[in-house]
């Protein structure tokens, strides 16, 4: 259990959760607040990433002018699926998310010259030169390290994702009590009675769309950056999911849960690595490895069924109808 | 004077039922026109059509003068035609007052560039709309519960509170759909004032309804329809005598009462 006791495993705990706040603060806005019902948030994170990646590993761009033209490709991407989809009813919109990230993630695989194909991002200059996409970031990384005086790398990670983290959160937390933060929620409550009042409820729900596309695209950079490689195995459906759980556990249509959610988040998947006492030790390692998934499962259900408004929504508005 | 709502032959079809089948009637400004007609008349159908819920197969709604048929319903509200739904839609999770404030026309905070590169004009149109909401709601008597979830008002309540947010929209032309369902005594009082003292303020109304007593107390004129069409049209004391529609309406309701 030495692991647990070191700084270097509680940085990155913290990091993951700081990726996944950002990402799953992009879902919050987008259901929490709008009644969106996207299960392809995970096709966001990929376009942010790949974008990045591709510009600054194959085109040689500066990571400065490619971090912020892959948030906007991902804020595109979300206004792209949003257009000719936004009209149909909440059920349909979920299924057509899914499909998207499903349809993104195929192509990032078989499309070996623009992405690399299945061997990832070291792919993306062809078969036999290593490609690397994250030299800036870590002078970056460094810089900061040595500006903070931090002992660690991993700490000026933390510093940096969390920074970005605080931002967005705050942006959001603002942006929920302005009057166009009240539009969405009033779309989320009731679409005919926004309409009716003359709010352009479908213009409303692609900015929704397109700004948490962003969110997902700034934590799919910090993915990349973070751990220096990825494939397209890694946007997986089960990454929207995770942002899912996070939304559920830390509470609906509340800004700071997003963090709390995160966070608990990380521990459970970070934390289910230690299952090696009995019953757990009955399995082999590599089937523990599908039991944090099934706790994961498990925690969503619990939630819903016990604490449906999560660990800091408000109970009576479960039960408003 | 000119009529301030128009239909010329709206024509709708659901399949093969022909729900509302060439209707052509006016709406008078300052008036209060009831639209009533048995089950399955084309009643809804007619009132879709003019919010925008529909678009008709063929025919022309026109407010003011301006096609209303081709436009979506945010922006028919926009121009001052503004509906209500038949049981009262509160949005539940949303303040008393934040319902009726939402209500609000031009408020640039309720853009996203609005709110983050004006931030004080935002803020200096969000007083005067609270200021407006908080008038609405001492005009329905809500203002106590103003800082309560839409959500925990009784049905009573709610009804007022559509009345209220429909009123911050500033209408023209007050839309309702079965005002009068599922409403108690003193509450349908209460409504009746409500929409009297409005008409007198300027406002006009289209109220489709059943109950039939409440139309002959309120309307000016009362149009009738049956399967899809206008049948009658005029005051409350013609239609109640214009015998096409006792056969068609009143007649059935007062044999059934009868036998």
């Amino acid at each position: 259990m030495s692991t647990l006791a070191s700084g270097g495993f509680w940085a990155f705990v913290f990091v993951v959760a700081g990726i996944y706040t950002i990402f799953a603060l992009g879902l919050q806005l987008q259901f929490g607040f709008a009644g969106l019902l996207n299960f392809g948030q995970v096709a966001f994170m990929a376009i942010g990433a790949y974008t990045m990646a591709i510009l600054v590993a194959k085109e040689g761009w500066s990571m400065w002018l490619a971090a912020p033209l892959s948030v906007g490709a991902a804020a595109l991407g979300g206004l792209l699926l949003g257009l000719p989809t936004l009209r149909l009813r909440a059920d349909y919109f979920a299924i057509v998310t899914i499909a998207f990230s499903e349809i993104l993630r195929y192509v990032a695989t078989n499309d070996d010259a623009l992405t690399g194909g299945a061997q990832g991002t070291i792919n993306l200059r062809g078969t036999g030169v290593a490609a690397q996409y994250d030299a800036q970031w870590q002078r970056f990384q460094a810089h900061v390290q040595s500006f903070l005086g931090l002992h660690s790398r991993d700490a000026a990670m933390l510093v940096l994702v969390w920074g970005v983290a605080v931002v967005l959160l705050s942006l959001t937390w603002i942006a929920i009590r302005t009057p166009w933060g009240r539009t969405l929620r009033a779309i989320r409550e009731d679409e005919d009675v926004a309409a009716s009042l003359g709010k352009n409820v479908f213009a409303y729900k692609l900015q929704v769309l397109a700004v948490g596309a962003a969110f997902a695209g700034i934590a799919g950079l910090f993915y990349a950056w973070e751990f220096s490689f990825f494939s397209p195995d890694d946007f997986e459906p089960l990454v929207t999911f995770f942002a899912w759980m996070i939304v559920l556990l830390g509470g609906l249509g509340r800004v700071w849960s997003v963090p709390v959610g995160a966070i608990l988040f990380g521990v459970i998947f970070a934390g289910t690595r230690f299952f090696n006492f009995v019953p757990f030790s009955y399995f082999g390692s590599a089937d523990r490895a599908y039991l944090r998934l099934m706790v994961i499962g498990l925690i969503i259900i619990l939630t819903v069924v016990l604490r449906p408004q999560g660990i800091l929504g408000k109970r009576q508005e479960m039960v408003l109808e | 004077m000119p009529a301030i709502l128009e239909f010329a032959e709206v024509v709708r079809a659901f399949g093969g039922l022909r729900a509302v089948d060439g209707a052509t009637f006016e709406v008078a400004p300052g008036s209060i026109t009831a639209l009533i007609g048995p089950n399955g008349a084309g009643k809804t159908t007619v009132f879709n059509c003019a919010t925008g819920t529909l678009r008709p197969d063929s025919g022309r709604v026109v407010f003011e003068g301006k096609r209303l048929d081709r436009k979506p319903p945010h922006r028919i509200a926009r121009e001052g035609l503004v509906r209500t739904f038949q049981t009262a839609r509160p949005l539940t999770r949303l303040s008393v007052r934040e319902n009726v404030m939402l209500g609000a026309k031009d408020q640039p905070g309720e853009r996203l560039t609005g709110w983050l590169w004006r931030p004080q004009a935002a803020r200096g149109r969000e007083a005067l709309v609270r200021r407006r909401a908080d008038e609405l709601l001492e005009l329905v008597r809500l203002d106590a519960l103003a800082g309560a979830y839409a959500g925990t008002l009784s049905g009573g309540q709610r009804k007022l509170l559509d009345l209220a947010r429909a009123l911050m929209v500033e209408p023209k032309l007050m839309l309702l759909d079965e005002p009068m369902a599922g409403v108690s005594p003193p509450l349908r009082l209460e409504l009746l004032n409500h929409i009297t003292t409005l008409r007198a303020d300027g406002v006009t109304f289209l109220i489709v309804e059943h109950d039939l007593d409440f139309v002959m107390q309120v309307a000016d004129v009362v149009v009738v329809m049956n399967e899809g069409r206008v049948i009658a049209q005029g005051s409350p004391e013609e239609v109640r005598r214009n015998e096409h529609v006792v056969d068609a309406y009143l007649g059935k309701r007062h044999e059934a009462v009868a036998s």
